[in-house]
């Protein structure tokens, strides 16, 4: 990018209309699903006076701990995409680069085909364990390299996924069609429809640990985007801070996406449009990325309740969301930054 | 004179093949030295062995301290590095830029705080840059990132500068400007500086004590503020082959012979 970097104070108008967004959205996503509530039904709750009964469980247990896993879960992919993408120096880098989208969806898959098809807890755990073992899996073997250039890790990142897919594969091709091989591929989709507050709250310390530590290490992130070398002349202690980094952000995501499995784009595409959005490639735009994949995620959520009669699989609205608007912001503001 | 930056019988290797074999360089505080010769000579094996990213044998101290062993942060207290080309693409402003340069007096965790950002301004203005702090590291022309990146250095504060070819993407004006920054700067806050350079003329021109690389042993000396005609046209052509020195007012131009 070698564009003029935006106008000051054009960035916080930026922060407040995505914010005003991220709100509207979350009002709106309590409101819809199969069971209605209204704006004066979410007033009364917050100022303590008497609803319905089932509203207020529905409020609850439901339709509050979905959209904050919504905003959490945009958030975490947004914000490990954009730290991806500045640390390995690559545009298409997305959460999946060092292999917790592959190892996370075998862990899944194993659990649906040795534990049961509808077992959560053991899909969840596995899933999570699954996504934490491949990227150790990536640091052993950027280790048996002896490599220290950070191109190491996208290569061995490619090489567990694909080992990841090829055993999935195979799982695939000895599963029951019926019950196991349905339950993969809808695993492999997406949906915030398995969230529960109990699930929010078991996943919620390790997001958070995630989240914060990253947004500590923003300095040095920022540092990352300068070549290994000129980076350690500058005096970041590559490799534990590195480490650091990709572990901060594997417990992030790792954690999010073992609750509602893949969800294709959003990591991608949020980076990319804060980035036009501010003219600018810093620790401010880590945190407008994760704001931007809170809203894309949130309102992918929303759609996936209303389009049909039943709840699509959220990856295919985060890129059916995502796509317009990447594109509205190459087209306005590609002219300047070019 | 005391020595600030030293090598002693420095080796260092690509893998399993010796580049450098055996160098010994001393540096004086004030002075500026370049290290001459041909490509794959090994100018940048040694200032990429200085700074740790190839692994050095021998003996590199700064002001009497071991570098060898020091992790990235302490090393970057003790020398700074200035690229061909910064490997920025944009998306900062420039004055971003000057503050990375704190990274290594600063905390793991810690911000620049209201003094650093002051610092910073202030290393741009020393070098008529402050003009472009606001604007995109990636906006600006070859000639002023590096400049830029000058101030980095400056606010970075290490007492030694390496420096490979930082004057290999400029033209003939840029060259001249960013090389007389560097050699000031040296000067005056008494800094050791080792640059390489592919310009033999520019070398003459600005540095105090050149140093001549063949094939990762130094073959000659040259000090610039003592050396005549002759001296310099044999050094030289240990390098160079067939040339001739040409003396202009005190300073020397080398061309080819005919």
């Amino acid at each position: 990018m070698n564009g003029k970097s935006a106008k000051k104070g054009l960035v916080p108008a930026l922060f407040a209309a995505v914010t005003a967004a991220i709100l509207v959205a979350a009002v709106v996503s309590i409101c819809v699903g199969k069971y209605s509530i209204t704006v004066d039904d979410i007033r009364a709750i917050f100022a303590g006076k008497e609803v319905d009964d089932m509203t207020r469980r529905v409020f609850l247990t439901l339709r509050l701990s979905r959209t904050i896993m919504a905003i959490i879960s945009g958030v975490g992919l947004g914000v490990a995409g954009s730290v991806y993408q500045i640390i390995f120096k690559n545009p298409l880098a997305s959460p999946d680069i060092i292999g917790i989208a592959g190892g996370a969806n075998l862990g899944a898959a194993i659990a649906i085909v040795s534990v049961s098809t509808s077992g959560m807890f053991a899909i969840a755990s596995g899933a999570f364990w699954g996504g934490l073992a491949a990227v150790v899996c990536v640091m052993l073997l950027v280790k048996a390299t002896r490599s220290r250039s950070t191109s190491t890790y996208v290569l061995a990142g490619i090489v567990i996924n694909a080992i990841s897919k090829a055993i999935i594969m195979a799982l695939k091709y000895f599963a029951d069609p019926e019950n196991e091989l349905a339950a993969m591929e809808y695993w492999e989709m997406g949906t915030f429809g398995n969230t529960t507050l109990s699930k929010l709250l078991s996943i919620l310390p390790m997001f958070l640990i995630g989240l914060i530590g990253i947004l500590l290490l923003r300095r040095q992130i920022e540092l990352m985007s300068l070549s290994d070398n000129e980076c350690r002349a500058l005096g970041v202690r590559l490799k534990p801070v590195r480490a650091a980094v990709l572990a901060l952000s594997t417990l992030m995501v790792g954690s999010i996406i073992s609750v509602t499995g893949l969800i294709s784009f959003a990591g991608l595409i949020a980076p990319h449009t804060a980035r036009l959005m501010l003219c600018r490639n810093n620790s401010t735009t880590i945190i407008m990325s994760g704001m931007v994949g809170a809203f894309v995620v949130l309102t992918a959520d929303i759609l996936a309740r209303v389009l049909y009669s039943a709840e699509l699989p959220i990856s295919i609205l985060t890129t059916v969301i995502g796509v317009p608007i990447l594109v509205y912001f190459l087209c306005t503001r590609g002219k300047e930054t070019a | 004179m005391r020595e600030l930056f030293s090598l002693k019988d420095v080796r260092i290797a690509y893998g399993k093949t010796e580049i450098v074999h055996g160098v010994d360089i001393g540096i004086a505080p004030g002075e500026f030295c370049a290290l001459l010769g041909l490509n794959g000579s090994g100018k940048t094996t040694i200032l990429h062995g200085c700074c740790g990213f190839l692994p050095i044998q021998g003996s590199f101290t700064v002001a009497d301290t071991d570098c060898r062993s020091l992790n990235e942060k302490k090393r970057a207290r003790l020398v700074s590095f200035i690229p061909q080309v910064c490997s920025l693409q944009g998306g900062r402003t420039a004055f971003e830029v000057v503050l990375m340069g704190f990274n290594s007096q600063l905390g793991l965790l810690e911000s620049p705080s209201a003094e650093h950002k002051r610092a910073a301004l202030e290393a741009m203005q020393r070098l008529n840059c402050a003009e472009f702090a606001e604007k995109d590291f990636g906006a600006l022309s070859q000639g002023q990132r590096q400049i830029v990146i000058l101030a980095r250095c400056i606010v970075q504060d290490s007492p030694v500068m390496l420096m490979d070819e930082p004057d290999s993407a400029l033209d003939f004006l840029n060259r001249h400007m960013v090389l007389s920054k560097i050699s000031e700067l040296i000067k005056e806050e008494n800094k050791a500086g080792l640059i390489t350079l592919h310009d033999p003329n520019f070398a003459m021109a600005y540095c105090d004590r050149l140093f001549l690389l063949k094939q990762g042993n130094i073959v000659g000396e040259l000090d610039m503020r003592t050396a005549n005609r002759d001296e310099v046209q044999q050094k030289l052509s240990l390098i160079y082959g067939n040339i001739d020195i040409v003396e202009n007012n005190g300073s020397f131009l080398m061309g080819r012979a005919k």
